[in-house]
């Protein structure tokens, strides 16, 4: 039950071409990781999917489904997205009514929603702020009150924009744990980011877009490991690989594992 | 002189439980970029308000301890002044743009016209900034029209206009992407270049091994360990307050720790491929 | 060698504002004076013939002052949707004179109609001319005016950022409503829908502009806005000429005559 681009693009009603004509495939469990340049069409390509975009040519179908007859919110439900700012979505007056809205909005009975409610908790590790106001929680718990209001509806794919921004050690290694179980309960994730280690640390495909066009997509090291692809979408090798490939040690390294693997 | 003095230093804001700052000390010398780094909710934006007179001025608590910032104490200082002596850059490029000037030339005069700066000087001097930070395409656009790397540099160049001796930035890449990050960086050496003291926060460790002289890690309001850049990154205990080491550190210590020591603790990238460079001649000669 | 763009802003700047319309460069409150004394005349002389001719009269000011063809349809619009239901109700609620249409007790007289133009045409001459100024003189140069007669800067920051807050406002419930709807929450649909979702998009674009407040003013304060002391402005606009102050002279005197002629009369 996938979401599928096909030949999907996005136009401004003023004409400008944000994004081309995009074919993807997002499976069942997948994790994908879309880099590239600010205004490469990465945003724009992810509000296709959730529908907060309705695409002007091609078509975007959600199992199976096309997006353009349905309403946002409906797809969102199955495709969850978490905005970059966490403020942008928290209203609640505490951590649990924020969490709990969804559920009361669309009348599920008790226990399912508790269960849900519980499960959304554990995965963000939010515990023990049920309680607090958001507004009084530090920005990095914030974010994680956000992903965990998205992550209590049934939703079989999460987007992320920007996850790691402003996390310290400890936010990250939380992100880390919660993508690890996302990925055991089959939900696939697909994220946009610009930060590099979190990439090639946690996600196998890698997709590079540039001027509004899909440039590579497939295992991280076509795109790691591509010069061109590289120089087109203007993002780079992690400092260490690069080094590796500086003093010829390598051609293949992208992690810090694969580096010092190679070195004498 | 000292830029800052801070000893045993407590800060707990209006309502709140918790104290923000709690028991920190630190000694800064002028004219370095002193990098701040720590867990969320360590104290970073706290300290940095601080600096700023913003604590306890605008941001009420209860706040003891000395507090002495460029050898006067901090009660001494008129707020006014202090603002103007010590400028500063924080993470939002949305709240930093004054949203009342319809060009970007005149974003960057706010500050002067402030000071009263006779208008022939305010206007070189706008000129004189726009060209050091290469932002001459942005002049006449409209501030509340630009992306947010053009929002920062533009929020760089309207406090670096007022030509204050001492920065205080606050995460300003957070929202930025990495060829921003980069530029933000350049603008922040070219500042230490021309002899401003400098006090940044980041969480982009990799760009602050780079640029910084000295670090300080906070941990819970208070200082966990500061010093030289190469002592404070290259500390085996970095890890244990949160903080991640940069990359090429990380691979110095992971070699290290298998027998492949590469004698010294690099910082850039540039350092770290001398090093295994080095290493792999010894190697190949060794055979 | 060509001027680079920094250049040319660089000597805009050195030189007098200009908006390149003598009638747009004239001193911002010498021209409120001339328009609000226009106003008063159309107001003063009774019957709708004047009141009426000076809403063409600021018509043409517009366009003299090259705003034309925007304040046309400005004006325009005013009359449609307030000019004539001013009119309309005037017009039915006058009992006087000759009855020219039979409704009862909302009959329209002659009167009717006389009294309805009249008090219509007042009221818009007065909106008109509200309106003419604020298409002539920028925010801006209002403000600076104002702050040259010793009004406090933070009076026209108020001023000036209440009208960039709105556009902010408006940006944020954007994206705050496009947050909401990639959480699931319905806001297409029914009138009932859309009232649910109400909270939950009001609520984080208020706090978001409370908290954007709070930052500003800090960041302002670190240009030194709460400094005490004298301020210079970068854009400085021209000195009143001296037929500017004639034409208010004239202005003025006329709307005193007229004033004091209709009280007479």
């Amino acid at each position: 039950m996938p979401i599928e681009l096909r030949g999907a693009g996005y136009a401004y009603p003023d004409g400008t071409v944000a994004v081309g004509a995009v074919d993807l495939r997002i499976g069942d469990g997948e994790r994908v990781a879309i880099v590239g340049q600010n205004g490469a069409g990465k945003t724009t390509t992810v509000k296709m999917m959730n529908g907060l975009l309705k695409p002007t040519v091609g078509e975007v179908l959600v199992d199976g489904v096309p997006t353009a007859g349905r309403t946002t919110a409906q797809v969102a439900r199955e495709v969850g997205y978490v905005f970059q700012n966490p403020d942008d979505q928290l209203f609640a007056a505490d951590v649990r009514s924020e969490i709990e809205y969804l559920p009361r909005y669309l009348r599920w009975d008790e226990s399912k929603r508790d269960d849900r409610v519980a499960r959304a908790v554990e995965l963000t590790g939010i515990g023990e702020h049920l309680d607090t106001n958001p507004k009084d929680l530090p920005t990095a718990v914030r974010k994680f009150v956000a992903i965990a209001a998205i992550l209590v509806s049934e939703c079989r794919y999460v987007i992320l924009d920007e996850p790691t921004a402003g996390l310290d050690s400890v936010g990250l290694a939380q992100l880390t744990r919660m993508l690890d179980r996302l990925r055991e309960d089959g939900i696939a994730v697909v994220t946009i980011t610009h930060d590099m280690r979190f990439v090639v640390d946690t996600f196998a495909r890698v997709v590079a877009m540039a001027n509004g066009g899909v440039i590579a997509d497939g295992p991280r090291e076509a795109v790691f490991c591509d010069d061109s692809v590289l120089d087109r979408s203007r993002i780079r090798r992690l400092e260490v690989a690069q080094l590796a490939k500086d003093l010829a040690l390598s051609d293949t390294a992208v992690t810090l594992d694969d580096v010092v693997a190679v070195i004498p | 002189m000292t830029l800052a003095n801070l000893h045993d230093v407590r800060f707990t804001y209006a309502f709140s439980e918790r104290p923000a700052l709690d028991g920190l000390s630190l000694q800064w010398e002028e004219g370095r970029v002193h990098g701040v780094v720590g867990l969320n909710a360590s104290g970073k934006s706290t300290l940095c308000a601080l600096l700023r007179g913003i604590i306890p001025h605008f941001h009420s608590g209860e706040l003891t301890g000395q507090v002495e910032i460029l050898g006067r104490e901090l009660s001494e200082w008129d707020p006014a002044e202090l603002s103007t002596t010590i400028g500063c850059v924080f993470d939002n490029p949305f709240t930093q743009i004054s949203g009342i000037r319809d060009t970007v030339f005149e974003e960057i005069a706010i500050g002067l016209e402030n000071l009263g700066m006779p208008r022939d000087e305010l206007i070189d001097r706008v000129v004189a900034v726009v060209r050091r930070l290469g932002i001459e395409h942005l002049v006449e656009k409209n501030p509340n029209g630009l992306s947010g790397g053009q929002r920062q540099k533009v929020a760089f160049a309207s406090i670096i206009a007022m030509d204050a001796e001492v920065m205080v930035i606050d995460e300003p890449t957070s929202q930025l992407d990495p060829e921003s990050s980069e530029e933000v960086f350049e603008i922040i050496h070219g500042l230490k270049d021309a002899g401003k003291s400098i006090v940044l926060v980041e969480h982009k460790i990799d760009l602050l091994a780079a640029y910084a002289d000295t670090i300080t890690v906070l941990r819970e309001g208070a200082v966990a360990m500061s010093g030289p850049t190469r002592d404070v990154l290259g500390a085996p205990e970095l890890p244990s307050f949160g903080v991640r080491p940069p990359e090429v550190v990380e691979l110095a210590v992971r070699l290290s720790g298998d027998g492949r020591d590469l004698g010294v603790m690099p910082m850039t990238r540039a350092e770290a491929t001398r090093a295994v460079g080095t290493r792999m001649e010894e190697a190949h000669r060794a055979h | 060698m060509a001027d680079t763009a920094l250049e040319r802003a660089a000597r805009r700047y050195g030189a007098d504002a200009t908006l390149g319309n003598p009638i747009r460069d004239m001193n911002p409150l010498i021209l409120l004076g001339c328009v609000a004394a226009l106003a008063a005349i159309a107001v003063a002389v009774p019957g709708w013939v004047v009141a009426v001719g000076m809403g063409a009269v600021f018509v043409v000011i517009g366009f003299l002052g090259g705003r034309g063809s925007g304040y046309l349809m400005t004006f325009l619009k005013l009359w449609a949707a307030v000019g004539l239901i001013l009119f309309v109700l005037r017009a039915l609620l006058t009992r006087s004179g000759e009855v020219l249409v039979p409704l009862g007790p909302i009959a329209v007289t002659t009167d009717g109609v006389q009294d309805g133009l009249r008090f219509a045409a007042a009221v818009m001459a007065v909106c008109a001319a509200a309106t003419l100024f604020f298409a002539l003189v920028p925010m801006r140069h209002l403000m600076l005016a104002l702050e040259r007669i010793g009004v406090s800067p933070r009076v026209s920051y108020v001023l000036l950022a209440s009208f960039q807050s709105i556009a902010d406002l408006g940006a944020t419930a954007r994206v705050v409503l496009d947050a909401q709807k990639a959480r699931g929450i319905e806001t297409e649909g029914s009138l009932l829908v859309r009232v649910r979702a109400f909270f939950p998009v009001l609520a984080p674009v208020f706090l978001t502009a409370m908290s954007a407040t709070e930052e500003r003013a800090i960041a302002l304060d670190a240009r030194a806005f709460n400094r005490r002391g004298a301020r210079t402005s970068l854009v400085r606009l021209r000195s009143p000429r001296w037929w500017e102050w004639v034409v208010l002279a004239v202005l003025v005197l006329a709307a005193l005559a007229t004033a004091i002629g209709a009280n007479l009369a």
